[in-house]
C-alpha cells in the first residue's frame, strides 16, 4: 500500500530542478537546458568520489549520506489521496519535523566541522531560519489534527473537509504557509538566493561549498526530494476526498509541476529580501498559523 | 464568505506591521476599504437600499479611492519621505501584532451575543493594531493612518449590528473620517514648509 505512493512522491522529485529552471529561463527570455539537465548533473557527480578537507573530520563525511536518508525517511511518512504512507503512527508529523531538523543538524555541524568561518556564517543563518519556522509548521499542522480530531498525517489529511468557509479558508492559509515554508527549507529566492556565490547574502549555497563528487550530488538531489515531499503535503490539503487512484496521480503530479513552475516564477519575478527582512518575513508565518490555529479553535468547538 | 473576508483584513494587519513603505500602508488601506465593501455588501443585503447605497459608497468610494489619492497627494505634495520610520523594529511591531490578534480573539470570548466573534476579533485588533501605530510611528501622516485603521476596525464591528442601524454609526464614522484627514492633511500642508521631516516629536517645540 505504502511503496506506491512512495514512490510516487519521489518520482517526480527527480524533474523538480530541472521545471524550475526551465521556468526561470523562459521567464528571463531564454530557451534553457532540458527538464532532465540537473538530474545528469547529479548523475555526474555520482560517478565522481568525494574530495575531503585534511581538518574534515568524519562528521563531514557521514553528513550528507544523513541527511539524505532523513529526506527518504520523511518521504516515507507522507500520505496521498487517503492511502497511508510507507510508515504511519499517531503523531508521526511531530517525528516528521524532528527528522528535518536531524537532517538539518548533521548539514549545520558538517558546516562548522569544515573550520571555514563562511561556513560557519552560512550555518548560523541557516538554524536561525530554520527556527523561525519550525512554529510555523507545528503550529499548522496541530490546527489541522485539531480541526479533524486525528493525530497521524493519514489520519489528518483523510478526515480533513471543508465544510465551512471558515475551513476553507484554514485550508488556503495552510497551503499558503506550507509553500512559503517550502521556500525557506530549500533556501530559495525570497530568502536566500540559489544562484549567487556572493558570501554577503547566501545561505545554504555557502554551508555546501566544501562537498563535492558523491556527496554534492547527494546534497542536491536531497533539495529536489525536499520540493517533492512539501510537494506532497500540499497536495494532501489540496486533493479532495475520496478521489479514485487514477484521478489522484494526475492531479498530483499537476500540482507537483505547477508548484515547481511557481517557484521558478518566483525566482525570475520577485527580489530577494535584505538580509536583515528575513526574520520577520518568516515570523509573518507564524502569525498566520496562529489564526489557523485560532480558526481550528472555533470550527473543533473548543471555544465557541 | 464574510469569514474570509475578515480574515484578509486581520492578515492585512499583519502585513501593515512589517512593512516599510508609506505607499504600502496606503494601498494596504484601499485594500481593506475593499475587503471592508465586500463584508458589508454581504451582511447588509437585507437593509433598505438607499442605506445600503451610501453604506457601499462610503465603502468603495471614500475609503478606497478617495483617501488613499488624498493620501498619496499629500506624500508627493510635501516631499514625505518614503519610509515609515517606527521607533521599534519590525520584527517586535510583528510580535505585538500578533499579541494584539490573539488578545483580541480572547477578549471577544468574553462577549455573550449572538453576533459571530470573528466580527468583533477583526474588530478589536483593527482598533488596538491602529492604535499601536500611533504610538510607534514618528511620521505625523503614519498617525493619519494609523487613525484609519482604526476606523476600519470601527466599521468591521458595525457591519456586525448593521442591519439593525447602520445610518447612524455611519454617517459618525464618515463624519470622523473627513474630519481627520482634512485637518490633518491642512495641518500638514501649512507647517510642510517650516518642519523639513514632520516627525510628530518636533511638534513638542511649538510655542503658542
Amino acid at each position: 500500500m505504502g511503496i506506491p505512493v512512495f514512490l510516487l512522491i519521489v518520482f517526480p522529485s527527480l524533474f523538480f530542478a530541472g521545471i524550475i529552471l526551465r521556468t526561470k529561463s523562459i521567464c528571463s527570455g531564454r530557451k534553457g537546458p532540458s527538464i532532465s539537465q540537473p538530474l545528469r548533473d547529479i548523475w555526474r557527480l555520482f560517478q565522481k568520489s568525494a574530495v575531503y578537507s585534511e581538518t574534515a573530520s568524519f562528521v563531514f563525511q557521514i553528513a550528507p549520506a544523513v541527511y539524505f536518508a532523513t529526506l527518504l525517511l520523511a518521504i516515507a511518512l507522507i500520505p496521498l489521496g487517503g492511502r497511508s504512507g510507507l510508515i504511519s503512527f499517531k503523531g508521526d508529523f511531530v517525528f516528521f519535523a524532528a527528522l528535518l531538523s536531524l537532517g538539518k543538524f548533521f548539514n549545520i555541524i558538517a558546516a562548522l566541522d569544515t573550520g571555514s568561518s563562511l561556513e560557519g556564517m552560512g550555518a548560523s543563518r541557516e538554524a536561525l531560519y530554520s527556527m523561525l519556522a519550525e512554529p510555523a509548521f507545528l503550529i499548522t499542522m496541530a490546527s489541522l489534527a485539531l480541526m479533524t480530531g486525528h493525530y497521524s498525517f493519514h489520519g489528518i489529511f483523510g478526515a480533513l473537509r471543508y465544510g465551512s468557509s471558515l475551513s476553507l479558508a484554514a485550508g488556503a492559509l495552510a497551503v499558503f504557509v506550507l509553500i512559503i515554508i517550502c521556500l525557506i527549507e530549500n533556501s530559495r529566492l525570497p530568502i536566500d538566493d540559489p544562484a549567487t556565490h556572493l558570501e554577503l547574502t547566501m545561505v545554504h549555497e555557502v554551508m555546501i561549498l566544501d562537498n563535492s563528487g558523491f556527496d554534492l550530488g547527494l546534497i542536491s538531489l536531497a533539495g529536489s526530494l525536499k520540493f517533492a515531499m512539501y510537494g506532497a503535503l500540499i497536495s494532501n490539503i489540496i486533493i479532495p476526498h475520496g478521489l479514485a487512484w487514477f484521478y489522484i496521480i494526475p492531479v498530483f503530479l499537476a500540482l507537483q509541476i505547477s508548484l515547481a513552475m511557481l517557484v521558478g516564477m518566483i525566482e525570475s519575478f520577485m527580489a530577494r529580501f535584505r538580509l536583515n527582512h528575513n526574520p520577520q518575513y518568516i515570523f509573518t508565518l507564524t502569525s498566520i498559523s496562529l489564526l489557523i490555529f485560532l480558526g481550528a479553535l472555533i470550527i473543533s468547538g473548543k471555544i465557541n | 464568505m464574510t469569514i474570509i473576508l475578515l480574515i484578509a483584513f486581520i492578515i492585512s494587519l499583519i502585513h501593515l506591521s512589517v512593512s516599510k513603505r508609506l505607499k504600502t500602508y496606503v494601498s494596504v488601506l484601499a485594500f481593506q476599504g475593499i475587503l471592508l465593501f465586500g463584508a458589508a455588501f454581504i451582511e447588509l443585503i437585507r437593509i433598505n437600499l438607499v442605506n445600503l447605497l451610501f453604506i457601499l459608497l462610503e465603502t468603495i468610494v471614500i475609503k478606497s479611492i478617495a483617501i488613499p489619492y488624498f493620501l498619496n497627494y499629500l506624500i508627493r505634495r510635501n516631499k514625505i519621505t518614503r519610509e515609515s520610520e517606527p521607533y521599534l523594529p519590525d520584527f517586535i511591531s510583528l510580535v505585538i501584532v500578533t499579541a494584539i490578534i490573539f488578545g483580541s480573539f480572547l477578549l471577544s470570548g468574553t462577549m455573550y451575543t449572538s453576533i459571530n466573534r470573528l466580527f468583533f476579533m477583526a474588530a478589536f485588533s483593527g482598533l488596538f493594531t491602529g492604535l499601536y501605530f500611533i504610538i510607534s510611528r514618528k511620521k505625523i501622516i503614519t498617525h493619519v493612518m494609523g487613525f484609519l485603521v482604526m476606523e476600519n476596525g470601527v466599521f468591521a464591528l458595525t457591519l456586525a449590528a448593521g442591519a439593525q442601524m447602520p445610518m447612524l454609526v455611519n454617517a459618525g464614522i464618515l463624519l470622523d473620517i473627513f474630519a481627520s484627514v482634512l485637518l490633518l492633511g491642512i495641518f500638514v500642508n501649512k507647517i510642510g514648509g517650516i518642519l523639513k521631516e514632520q516627525e510628530a516629536g518636533q511638534l513638542r517645540n511649538l510655542k503658542d
